[in-house]
């Protein structure tokens, strides 16, 4: 799983203040209980202790002091109560401690003697052995021999299991419980992120060929859906300003045809003229070279910009490629033979593929076109058609002049050219290799190229086979 | 021979009527769809050329009312619309023949003389042009008797040059006839093939038949002086 995937860091963060949150509640439950359980443990201590004093030693002055610890010994009974009981007088004698607890939790032999001078009702806290003693003190009586201090106290060690037994629940309890909030958020957050997952592949999938579609709208309400529609508007302002964009080239071109005509026609008059001197007809027929080229460049852009908006997928027939390319190269052969470069051509008939055959013939006699017009006399041209099970490449490979590499990037893009002096001079519209792209993708198909400056370049196109061989018979 | 021209650009308007007048045609000339469909309607021609993009009356409009009326008159079409579905649908309305611009003249003549003799240019079986001889059956090529060997394109590019003597053909026209639309823009191929003709056509003798305008095309007859 990704660590930074938005998911995981929320479920992390969550977690972590979960366990931090948790940690805390317990820890403060654990004080809490602990103190109300030891306050109310000396409460008893305390009442028991009053009791002691304003019933049975507020007898003495009747009875006697032995009389006193009978009656102690009689209705406490404080050894089977595991409880400490013990009645000192003032000058230090004791009159009555209670004897070992049944539950051995505390030496009361041990228990050191209260502050004696101290006065009124006072708590303490003996450490012993096992445990801690609890201890409520209670002073009786005015002063001298006549005073005497109560104390009924109890060991801890049942509270201390207790909290040690909630201590081991929490233990156990909070680990659980983390598991099972983050396990929960985790489903959560997945189950609230899924839509953006969506998003991300839709829009992935939209390029500019297919702007028309839009993101799927999830109708939760939430941030989710707002940014789901406020993406489909950006998509829609995309697609207005490459349609406008789209529609300029078109217009433009368009626009461009009438006097473009006008302007050939006129110069063709006058160069068919037999009476010009010859400076003037050169000067005529450069000028015409020239509208040619600018009539070229508005066709390329035209048939650009009609690819853009998909026409070419207008026609979609099987064809055959090997076939097509064999032709194509047979065609083209005298172009290569005038200028000493051999073409090989390495293909086989049967290679069916599906799509325009007219646009696709453009794409291999813009290819062989580029590779003779790039590669010296005595040269080699190289084409190429190979298929495994459902894809077809197309291969024009040369050993001409090759393309920086810095270039690469770049040929496929409008009017681009690596070095503008050297190939304008071999005339072109700068648009073959765009055109090649367009025609490409509108259907279907990658192409890519690689090279090596001053060792040639080879250009790849990589389409769906189509498996049913009949259609071959047929066309 | 009478054309009615319809076409809003006055320039190119102007420009086509010289180059039909000079090739001894009446032309009638309307600038918009309106006018267009009077002349139409009042007087008989023997050939159509439109524009589609018409004031007024656009250029369907006007075809589809001249058909209505008239069945037989040949219809050309001339447009800065390309697309194959436009070029259909036009055809189905009843248009014989489609030129998109920019063209060259020289196709404008020629398809309208074609149009103009409703039939192939020549059917003859032996076309000549000064000493040369084409046989279409045999596609044999002589000349001053002696017998030339032509390869299948060199033959195709002979025979369209000499279907019109003296006319220049450009190369845009050349590959449109000879290759396919495929090779449009890749003019070179025209050259390099006009070159391996003139090798064995012109170079043995001491007249030269295939003429270069620079900037045009070639052309085929016995004046090859540029």
């Amino acid at each position: 799983m990704n660590s930074r995937s938005l998911s995981f860091r929320l479920v992390t963060w969550y977690a972590g203040l979960l366990t931090v949150l948790f940690v805390l509640l317990g820890a403060l439950t654990f004080l809490f209980l602990r103190h109300f359980l030891e306050a109310n443990l000396l409460d008893i201590q305390a009442r028991r202790a009053r009791q002691i004093a304003y019933t049975l030693l507020a007898g003495i002055p009747g009875g006697s002091e032995a009389s006193v610890a009978k009656q102690v010994e009689m209705l406490y009974s404080p050894e089977v109560n595991d409880r400490f009981i013990r009645i000192t007088r003032a000058d230090g004698e004791l009159v009555y401690a209670s004897g070992f607890p049944k539950d051995n939790s505390f030496d009361p032999a041990r228990v050191p003697l209260p502050p004696l001078a101290r006065n009124g009702e006072f708590y303490r806290k003996e450490s012993l052995s096992r445990g801690d003693l609890l201890l409520a003190a209670v002073t009786y009586g005015a002063s001298g021999s006549a005073r005497y201090v109560v104390e009924v106290g109890v060991s801890n060690l049942r509270t201390e299991g207790t909290l040690r037994q909630v201590l081991i629940m929490m233990a156990i309890g909070l680990p659980i419980g983390v598991c099972f909030a983050v396990t929960g958020g985790f489903v959560l957050v997945r189950r609230a992120l899924k839509p953006v997952e969506q998003i991300a592949h839709k829009a992935e999938d939209i390029t500019q060929h297919n702007l028309s579609q839009r993101l799927p709208v999830v109708q939760t309400g939430d941030e989710l859906e707002r940014l789901s529609i406020s993406l489909n508007h950006m998509i829609s302002r995309l697609e207005d300003s490459i349609q406008s964009s789209k529609q300029f080239v078109a217009d433009a071109s368009h626009e461009l045809r009438t006097p473009l005509t006008v302007l050939r026609g006129e110069l063709e008059g006058l160069a068919q003229d037999q009476q010009l001197r010859p400076h003037t007809r050169e000067t005529l027929g450069s000028m015409l070279e020239e509208v040619d080229r600018l009539a070229e460049i508005v066709e390329g852009l035209l048939a650009l910009s009609r690819l853009d908006a998909g026409e070419a997928n207008s026609e979609c027939v099987p064809f055959d490629l090997g076939e097509l390319a064999a032709t194509t190269a047979d065609q083209m052969s005298l172009l290569a033979e005038d200028k000493n470069i051999t073409v090989i051509c390495d293909t086989s008939p049967g290679v069916n593929v599906e799509g325009d055959r007219a646009r696709m013939k453009q794409v291999v006699v813009n290819l062989l076109d580029n590779a003779i017009k790039y590669t010296p006399s005595g040269g080699r041209v190289c084409l190429k058609i190979t298929h495994d099970d459902s894809y077809v490449i197309l291969e024009v490979a040369d050993d001409g002049i090759g393309i920086p590499q810095e270039a690469l990037p770049h040929v496929f893009k409008r009017f681009y050219r690596v070095d503008g002096s050297r190939s304008r001079e071999q005339g072109g519209a700068g648009l073959g290799l765009s055109i090649v792209k367009s025609i490409c993708t509108a259907h279907g198909a990658q192409v890519e190229v690689a090279s090596v400056s001053g060792k040639g370049s080879r250009f790849r196109i990589k389409q769906s086979l189509v498996i049913n061989t009949s259609v071959h018979a047929l066309s | 021979m009478r054309i009615l021209l319809v076409e809003d650009e006055k320039k190119l308007c102007d420009l086509i009527a010289r180059a039909l007048k000079a090739e001894r045609y009446a032309v009638d000339v309307a600038l918009d769809g309106q006018g267009g469909w009077a002349l139409a309607d009042t007087y008989e021609y023997d050939l159509l050329i439109l524009d589609l993009m018409l004031p007024s009356v656009s250029g369907t409009e006007l075809l589809r009312r001249v058909r209505r009326k008239n069945q037989e008159v040949p219809i050309l079409i001339l447009t800065a619309r390309d697309a194959t579905i436009d070029k259909v649908q036009h055809f189905e309305a009843g248009a014989d023949d489609y030129l998109t611009k920019p063209f060259a003249f020289a196709e404008l003549i020629m398809r309208c003389k074609a149009l103009l003799r409703r039939g192939p240019m020549s059917r003859a079986t032996v076309l000549r042009v000064a000493d040369l001889e084409m046989d279409r059956l045999s596609q044999q090529v002589r000349r001053e008797g002696r017998r030339i060997e032509l390869t299948p394109k060199e033959y195709a590019l002979l025979e369209y040059l000499a279907s019109n003597p003296g006319r220049v053909f450009s190369r845009t026209m050349i590959i449109e006839h000879v290759w396919d639309q495929s090779f449009e823009g890749l003019n070179n191929i025209v050259d390099v093939y006009v070159r391996h003709l003139r090798r064995k056509i012109d170079d043995p003798f001491p007249t030269k038949l295939i003429r270069t305008v620079r900037g045009v095309g070639y052309g085929l007859g016995e004046n090859a002086d540029i």
